[in-house]
């Protein structure tokens, strides 16, 4: 937005075009500042205190100095979820990107009934995460569940049955893998999008040169798809640390932390046993852990942009 | 491409309302704003305004929320001078709004608490005691236990309607088929040799794929530290150490404590019980546990005559695990804020909530045990010979134990739970003690040992 001194030479339509445009966006910097930059700005000053979720009427917030973020760091449960998320990050985002893009190409065919397909690689992402937790938790359960019975019928009965969200080295991999199945349709609807614009002269022209599918997909397909790519990877890795819904109702964080997570472990730390000041302290070191990786993830993107 | 195009649009659209639905889901309904009404005048009874006192419950299984419902509209309609306003907040957060509305300073005049939920607000200033509310003729009706429940240093902060039972539930034909004694009262129930020799001879029937059902699907929260503190309690530790509650060393994490969690943990290695069960009902429903350790509100589907076991089932006290039978109880309790404009308008509503016939109308729907002896003695469930009368054997014969009394509590729970579930896991269990422990303590230093209010 420029400012007034610069605008004084413009014509005054400039001026007032300025000022509709603040006006049009005042309503949403409004909710910004109440619902986004106040809360942010008071969380780093509760981070410095002993702030209860019930405050004692009789004993005042005192400021405790740097001792909620000394904890955090002899704080297993945080370590280990953020760890996790980092594994989470680490593995979801590609398998989820990749097959986002195959799935995506899959339907952006013309066959009859495609939309059938479309509705029900899609369907996952309109059921809400509690929903699809709880259905999942029965379909892991070792006595009668799917995945286990499915297992068991494939192997001829060698493998199984696992108790999938009681063992510690199964929980995270069996939460993960409910999580890309959730979230790959969306992904999906964005290639989907993306892949229908490249425009077809493109493949046209390249077939005229001779060129088969595989080297029109590499050719072709691939960096005309580079902007969805990157806003793709760039949005899971975001709604990856966010991770959340799904271990609250199948594990809460556990056994013994193996599927905590950092938002997990907040919510405890400030609902469950009333320490505001301390999950404020975890918010924030969060927050910053997430801003630089996304900041490194971006000047990546940048830096091979320019080289292509 | 033109229904391509359709389709994507369609599906971000589909995205997008789901997306504001769960932002815009709307705030609790707030109270309508009823102007406080002036103190009645004396002078002019005619064109007394009603003095209104807002209330919140929790809206719990349908039933308790009909009863409570019939209950506000019978007390408004019954007099003039007060108008009860009763706002319903959901069960699943009800906790969490109540600090919220504490946090905001927003608080009703009266509202109910989730059994030792209770002290933290009572610590923090936002509770009145109420001793002065209560006569001593109705103090006295009461469970020994609603009291103790409502307690904390020294004065009377809430009552409850019920109290809640925690025992063991059996399949009757399996014992009868295992030969296994049946105890019938708190004065012989089964010691531990009994115990295990009951379950070993239930999982030799052909029927039984495992003794006991501990409802392990209800996951994480209240239920592990409500129903399985008491065995720790049982074998001589204690979640904290009750005689000051400022330390769990020693208590939570002491040689009786380990002993007893590590026999709990023998009981899943075993194959006694299961960590994962399919679902809610092997006990009642497919019949393949014979025993179900779980508390009086399973009244209802284990007694069903066509889902559940109709006449065939029976309650046992509670065992000796330990060196003494202790069980859990507690259950939702009403308190009066220390903001309320009028607290003798509030309390004749509890008054009124307390009275016999509204008791057993509210446990008669929710299967509760009724919280006053006189409404027990009306009872043909829980008075003398019910079915359910051994939950009132344990909360009148010093077998049933409320919770810790302390505003610790929340972080108490949080821990243990977390131990718990880590112990059913397999977790080493002296590890997972030392390490509830240590945020329990922790806790407690923070809040300078939670120092009474004068």
């Amino acid at each position: 937005m420029a400012d007034n001194r610069r605008t004084k030479g413009f014509p005054t339509f400039r001026k007032k075009e300025s000022l509709l445009a603040w006006l049009f966006s005042t309503p949403a910097i409004v909710l910004l500042i109440v619902f986004l930059i106040i809360p942010f700005v008071w969380a780093i000053y509760l981070s410095f205190t002993n702030q209860r979720l019930i405050p004692n009427l009789n004993i005042p917030t005192e400021i405790v100095g740097f001792r909620n973020y000394i904890r955090l760091f002899e704080d297993e449960a945080f370590l280990r979820g953020l760890l996790n998320n980092f594994y989470f990050v680490a593995v979801v985002v590609p398998i989820q990107t990749l097959l986002a893009l195959g799935l995506a190409i899959l339907i952006n065919q013309e066959l009859k009934g495609m939309n059938i397909f479309r509705t029900i690689y899609f369907g996952p992402v309109v059921t809400a995460m509690t929903v699809v937790a709880i259905v999942w938790t029965f379909l892991y359960n070792p006595g009668e569940g799917l995945i286990n019975a499915f297992l068991n019928a494939i192997s001829l009965g060698n493998l199984g049955p696992y108790d999938w969200l009681l063992d510690t080295k199964l929980v995270f991999p069996a939460i993960m893998f409910l999580s890309i199945w959730q979230g790959v349709g969306f992904q999906m609807i964005i290639y989907l999008a993306g892949l229908q614009e490249i425009p077809s002269s493109l493949y046209e022209a390249a077939q005229v040169d001779g060129a088969n599918k595989w080297q029109q997909f590499t050719n072709i397909t691939i960096p005309q798809l580079r902007n969805t790519t990157i806003f793709v990877l760039l949005s899971t890795t975001i709604l990856a640390f966010k991770l959340f819904d799904q271990v609250k109702v199948m594990t809460n964080g556990g056994p013994q932390n193996a599927s905590m997570t950092t938002m997990v472990h907040v919510v405890e730390m400030g609902w469950g046993q009333l320490k505001v000041g301390y999950a404020s302290a975890i918010s924030i070191i969060f927050f910053l852990i997430v801003l630089g990786v996304s900041v490194i993830q971006q000047s990546i993107m940048k830096e091979k942009g320019s080289e292509s | 491409m033109k229904k391509d195009k359709l389709f994507i649009i369609i599906s971000l659209f589909v995205v997008l309302s789901t997306i504001l639905v769960a932002c815009g889901t709307p705030a609790p309904a707030e109270a309508p704003a009823v102007e406080e009404p002036e103190a009645p005048a004396v002078e002019e009874p005619v064109a007394a305004e009603p003095v209104t006192v807002d209330v919140w419950f929790h809206s719990g299984k349908g039933e308790e929320r009909e009863v409570l419902d019939a209950q506000v509209t019978a007390f408004n309609k019954m007099q003039d001078d007060i108008f009860v306003n009763a706002i319903l907040l959901p069960e699943g957060s009800y906790n969490d709004q109540v600090n919220a509305g504490a946090l905001a300073g927003d608080l009703p005049c009266l509202l109910d608490f989730d059994g030792p939920f209770l002290y933290n607000y009572a610590w923090a200033g936002y509770l009145r005691p109420i001793d002065d509310l209560v006569p001593a003729d109705v103090k006295a009706d009461f469970l020994p236990s609603i009291i103790s429940q409502g307690t904390y240093g020294g004065k009377l902060y809430s009552l409850g309607t019920f109290d809640s039972g925690l025992s063991i539930w059996a399949n009757k034909s399996y014992l009868e088929a295992a030969g296994v004694r049946i105890p019938t009262s708190i004065d012989d129930a089964w010691t531990m040799d009994e115990f295990m020799a009951a379950m070993d001879a239930l999982m030799e029937l052909d029927e039984v794929e495992y003794a006991i059902d501990f409802k392990l699907n209800y996951g994480a929260g209240e239920w592990n530290s409500y129903g399985f503190g008491s065995i720790i309690q049982s074998f001589g530790g204690d979640l904290i150490d009750r005689s000051d509650y400022l330390s769990a060393e020693g208590s939570l994490n002491g040689p009786e404590a380990v002993e007893a969690m590590e026999w709990f943990q023998s009981l899943f290695e075993d194959g006694y019980a299961i960590a994962s069960p399919a679902g809610d009902d092997d006990f009642y429903g497919s019949k393949i546990a014979a025993l179900s350790w779980v508390g009086h509100w399973m009244y209802g589907p284990h007694t069903d005559a066509v889902d559940g076991l109709g006449e065939d089932v029976v309650l046992l006290p509670m065992p000796i695990l330990g060196d003494k039978a202790v069980t859990g109880m507690g259950s939702w309790n009403w308190g009066l804020t220390s903001t309320c404009a009028d607290p003798e308008a509030a309390y004749a509503f509890l008054d009124y909530l307390v009275g016999t016939d509204e008791i057993l109308h509210m446990t008669n729907a929710n299967g509760a045990v009724p919280a006053r002896k006189s409404a027990i003695a009306k009872s043909d469930l829980f008075g003398e010979g019910g079915l359910l009368n051994v939950f009132v054997q344990q909360l009148e014969g010093g077998v049933a134990l409320e919770r810790p009394v302390t505003p610790a509590y929340p972080v108490i729970t949080s821990a243990f739970d977390t131990a718990f579930l880590n112990i059913v896991a397999g977790a080493d269990v002296q590890t997972e003690l030392d390490k509830a422990v240590a945020t329990i303590d922790q806790d407690i230093a923070d809040n300078d040992g939670y120092p009474l209010p004068e």
